[in-house]
C-alpha cells in the first residue's frame, strides 16, 4: 500500500492537470446549464414576447351585441383584438398579414341568433404563420385558450339559463376522474401517464445515460493515462521500479476511476443543471424531484448491489482502457482504438434505457447481460419501481469474476517483454500496410 | 555476491521473430567499475541493457545481476538497479520536484529517506528553483538531467544507463559524467551505452565493442587501443568491425 500511495497519486495529478483530460471534464458542467438556460431563456422569451403582442383581426359579419361582448371578453383575457377593415375574407387576410397580425378570426352572420337558440356556432381562427419557433406555438396556444375561456363563459351562461339550479361544472363533466398509482406496496396521487413520463425523462433516462458517460469517461481515462506513458516514454522507466505488476495496474484502475467519478460528478451535476433551466420552461415547472418525493424510497440493499456492481464495472472498463491505452504508441491511436470498447457499451446502455430487457430478442439478452456495465444501469432503471432484480444478483459473480479474469490479464500484459513485443507487432503490421497501400 | 561481479551475462540470445538483436553474447562487470557498451544504432546495446533492467526476457542465456537471475529473481533486481532508457520521458504535468518525491517515496515510502534522497536529487539535476515547475515547460537537457538525477539519487548498486548525456550540451554532459564518477566513487557500479567514444574513453574502466547482436571484442580502452594500434577508440572500433 505504502507504494501504491505514490503512484496513484502521481496518476491522479498528472490526469487533473492534463488539458486533454480536464477540459473534457469541466466541459459537461459549463455547457449542460448553459444549454439549458439558454434553451429556456429562448423558449420563455419567444413565449412571452409573443403572447404579450399577441395582435389578432376580426371580421365580424354579425355585429351584433353578442358578437361585440365575445371581442370584449377576448380584449379583457389579454388578446389585442382589432376589426379589420374589410368584409372581404382574402383581403382581411392580406391586410392582417401586411400588418403583422398573428390571426384573423370570423364571426358568421346569425351568431347572437344560433347562440340564443341553443345552436352550435361556427368560429373560424386563420392562423398566420410568419416563423416556426416555439413562440409560435405559444401565441397559438394563447388564441386557443382565449377560445375556451369565452367557450367555457357561454356554456355556463346557457346552462344557468336553462335550469339556475345546476351546476354548469358538472353537465360539462360529469364525471370527476381522479388518478391514483401504486407502485410497489404505496399508492400515490400521480396519474400514471405522469408518472411515467417523468420516470422515462428523469430517472429511467438520466441515470443510465449518467452511468454510461460515467463508464466511457473511465475507459477514455484509463486509455488516455496509459497511451500518455507510451507517447512520453515514460511507461518503461515505471516498469524498472522495484513495484509489482498490480501495483502498476492497481494505480492506474484507482486513479483513473478516481477522476473518472470525479468527471461523473460534475457531469452529473451538469445535467441536473440543464434540467434545472429545462424545467423551468413554462408548462414544466414541476420537477423530476416532486414525483420522486411522492415515491416510496429504495431498500437499502438496492443501494449496496447498485455501488457494487458499479465498482465491479468500473474496474472491468478501466482496464479494458488500460490495455487500450498499453497497445497505443500514442493518445490518437488511443483514442481511435476505443471505439472498439465504446461501442459494445453504448449499444446495451441504448437497450437498456429504452427498453424493457426482458422483451428483447434471446441474442441481444444476452449481448446485454453479458457485460458487467450492463447492470448497475438495470439495477438504476429498476430499483425506483420495483424490488431487486433477478438477473442482477446472479450478474454480480459472473461479473466479479470477468472482471478478475480482465485485471489479471491486463497486469499480465502490463509485463514489459509482452507489451514491447506486442506493441513492436502492432507497429510492424502498421507499417505493412502502410506500405501496401503505398504500391497500390 | 560471487567473485565480486555485479553483472554476469553467458551466451544471451534475444530474438524479436526471425531477427536476432542478440546472438551468443558474454560480458561481466564488476564492482567498482563503469562499464561501456559502444556500437551503432541497432548493434543490441538497448536490447541488452533492456534485459539487464528486466525489461525484456532471454530468448536464451544466462543473466545475472548481483547474483539474481534477472527473469526468475526479478523482483529481487529491480530494488538493486535504476534504469534511464535513452528516450526516457517524464511526467508533463508534474512538477521535477513532485516526480522526485513520487519515485523517493516508491524506493523508500514516506519517511525521512525519502525526504533526503529528493534534497539530495534537487542538488543532483542542478535544475535550482525551475525544480518546481512542471517539466512540461522544460528542455530536453533539463528532462534529462531529471531523469539522471533520479536515476542515481536511489544510489542503486547498478546503475543502467542508456546514452545518459544524449541530448545535453557540453557543461552538462560534464556534470553528469562527474556525477556518474562520483556514483562509482560511493560504491555503485555502472553500466552504460554511449555513441560518443571520446566520453566512453575518459569515463569508462571497460568495456565491449558490440557490433549486429555481437561482442566483438572486450577490455580496458588502453588496452583495446593497443591492441589494434591507433590513438583513439573510435579508429579502433572501425579497426575491430573490420572497415
Amino acid at each position: 500500500m505504502s507504494r501504491l500511495k505514490p503512484l496513484v497519486e502521481k496518476e491522479v495529478k498528472d490526469l487533473l492537470r492534463d488539458p486533454r483530460i480536464y477540459i473534457g471534464l469541466i466541459v459537461p458542467i459549463i455547457m449542460l446549464p448553459l444549454i439549458g438556460f439558454a434553451v429556456s431563456i429562448a423558449t420563455r422569451s419567444a413565449t412571452e414576447v409573443a403572447v404579450k403582442d399577441l395582435k389578432i383581426t376580426l371580421l365580424d359579419y354579425d355585429g351584433t351585441e353578442a358578437s361585440r361582448g365575445f371581442i370584449s371578453v377576448l380584449t379583457l383575457i389579454g388578446l389585442n383584438v382589432r376589426n379589420t377593415s374589410t368584409d372581404n375574407l382574402d383581403k382581411a387576410l392580406e391586410e392582417a398579414r401586411t400588418l403583422g397580425y398573428k390571426a384573423l378570426l370570423t364571426i358568421p352572420k346569425g351568431f347572437e341568433k344560433d347562440l340564443l337558440g341553443f345552436g352550435r356556432v361556427r368560429v373560424e381562427v386563420y392562423a398566420i404563420m410568419e416563423s416556426v419557433g416555439i413562440g409560435s406555438v405559444g401565441a397559438y396556444s394563447a388564441i386557443d385558450g382565449a377560445l375556451k375561456t369565452y367557450s367555457d363563459i357561454l356554456s355556463s351562461t346557457l346552462i344557468s339559463k336553462i335550469d339556475p339550479r345546476v351546476d354548469p361544472d358538472v353537465i360539462r363533466e360529469p364525471l370527476n376522474v381522479t388518478r391514483y398509482t401504486m407502485i410497489k406496496d404505496r399508492v400515490i396521487e400521480v396519474p400514471p401517464q405522469a408518472l411515467f413520463g417523468q420516470l422515462m425523462l428523469g430517472y429511467s433516462f438520466m441515470v443510465p445515460m449518467v452511468l454510461l458517460i460515467l463508464a466511457i469517461t473511465v475507459t477514455q481515462i484509463a486509455a488516455t493515462a496509459t497511451a500518455i506513458e507510451n507517447e512520453e516514454k515514460t511507461l518503461e522507466t515505471l516498469l524498472t521500479f522495484p513495484v509489482t505488476r498490480y501495483d502498476i495496474l492497481m494505480a492506474k484502475l484507482l486513479g483513473s476511476s478516481i477522476v473518472a467519478i470525479l468527471g461523473g460528478i460534475l457531469f452529473t451535476a451538469g445535467f441536473l443543471l440543464y434540467f434545472e433551466g429545462l424545467f423551468s420552461m413554462p408548462g414544466l415547472e414541476i420537477g423530476v424531484g416532486s414525483v420522486f418525493q411522492t415515491l416510496p424510497p429504495p431498500p437499502l440493499e438496492t443501494y449496496v448491489v447498485l455501488a457494487l456492481s458499479l465498482i465491479i464495472s468500473i474496474l472491468f472498463i478501466t482496464s479494458l482502457g488500460v490495455v487500450i491505452g498499453a497497445l497505443s504508441s500514442d493518445v490518437r491511436m488511443s483514442g481511435s482504438l476505443l471505439g472498439i470498447v465504446i461501442v459494445p457499451i453504448l449499444i446495451p446502455s441504448m437497450l437498456i434505457m429504452y427498453g424493457d430487457l426482458r422483451t428483447l430478442p434471446e441474442a441481444l439478452q444476452i449481448f446485454v447481460y453479458a457485460l458487467p456495465t450492463s447492470y448497475p444501469m438495470i439495477m438504476a432503471k429498476e430499483m425506483i419501481t420495483s424490488t431487486m432484480p433477478i438477473e442482477v444478483l446472479y450478474g454480480i459473480p459472473y461479473s466479479a469474476a470477468l472482471t478478475l479474469i480482465v485485471v489479471y490479464a491486463t497486469s499480465k500484459l502490463l509485463a514489459p517483454e509482452k507489451l514491447l513485443t506486442l506493441q513492436y507487432k502492432l507497429r510492424l503490421r502498421r507499417m505493412k500496410r502502410k506500405q501496401a497501400k503505398e504500391l497500390e | 555476491m560471487p567473485n565480486g561481479k555485479v553483472v554476469e551475462v553467458r551466451n544471451l540470445v534475444k530474438s524479436f521473430g526471425e531477427f536476432a538483436a542478440l546472438d551468443n553474447i558474454s560480458f561481466r562487470v564488476d564492482e567498482d567499475e563503469i562499464f561501456g557498451l559502444i556500437g551503432p544504432n541497432g548493434a543490441g546495446k538497448t536490447t541488452t541493457l533492456r534485459i539487464l533492467a528486466t525489461l525484456l526476457l532471454p530468448t536464451s542465456g544466462y543473466v545475472r545481476v548481483l547474483g539474481y537471475d534477472v527473469v526468475r529473481d526479478a523482483d529481487k533486481v529491480r530494488p538493486l538497479i535504476s534504469y534511464l532508457a535513452e528516450d526516457a520521458g517524464t511526467y508533463r504535468n508534474l512538477t521535477g520536484y513532485e516526480y522526485l518525491s513520487i519515485v523517493a517515496r516508491v524506493y523508500f515510502g514516506s519517511g525521512t529517506d525519502a525526504e533526503s534522497t529528493v534534497e539530495e536529487a534537487v542538488k543532483i539535476s542542478g535544475l535550482g528553483d525551475r525544480i518546481n515547475d512542471k517539466m512540461k515547460t522544460y528542455s530536453k537537457g533539463m528532462k534529462r538531467r531529471i531523469q539522471v538525477a533520479r536515476a542515481l539519487m536511489t544510489k542503486p548498486r547498478l546503475a543502467i544507463l542508456d546514452e545518459p548525456t544524449s541530448g545535453l550540451d557540453i557543461f552538462h554532459a560534464q556534470h553528469v559524467r562527474r556525477l556518474i564518477k562520483r556514483h562509482v566513487e560511493e560504491g555503485g557500479v555502472v553500466i552504460l551505452s554511449s555513441h560518443n567514444m571520446l566520453e566512453v574513453e575518459h569515463l569508462c574502466s571497460r568495456l565491449a565493442f558490440i557490433h549486429r547482436g555481437r561482442i566483438m571484442i572486450e577490455g580496458e580502452p588502453q588496452t583495446i587501443k593497443d591492441e589494434y594500434g591507433v590513438s583513439n577508440l573510435e579508429d579502433a572500433f572501425m579497426g575491430v568491425i573490420g572497415k
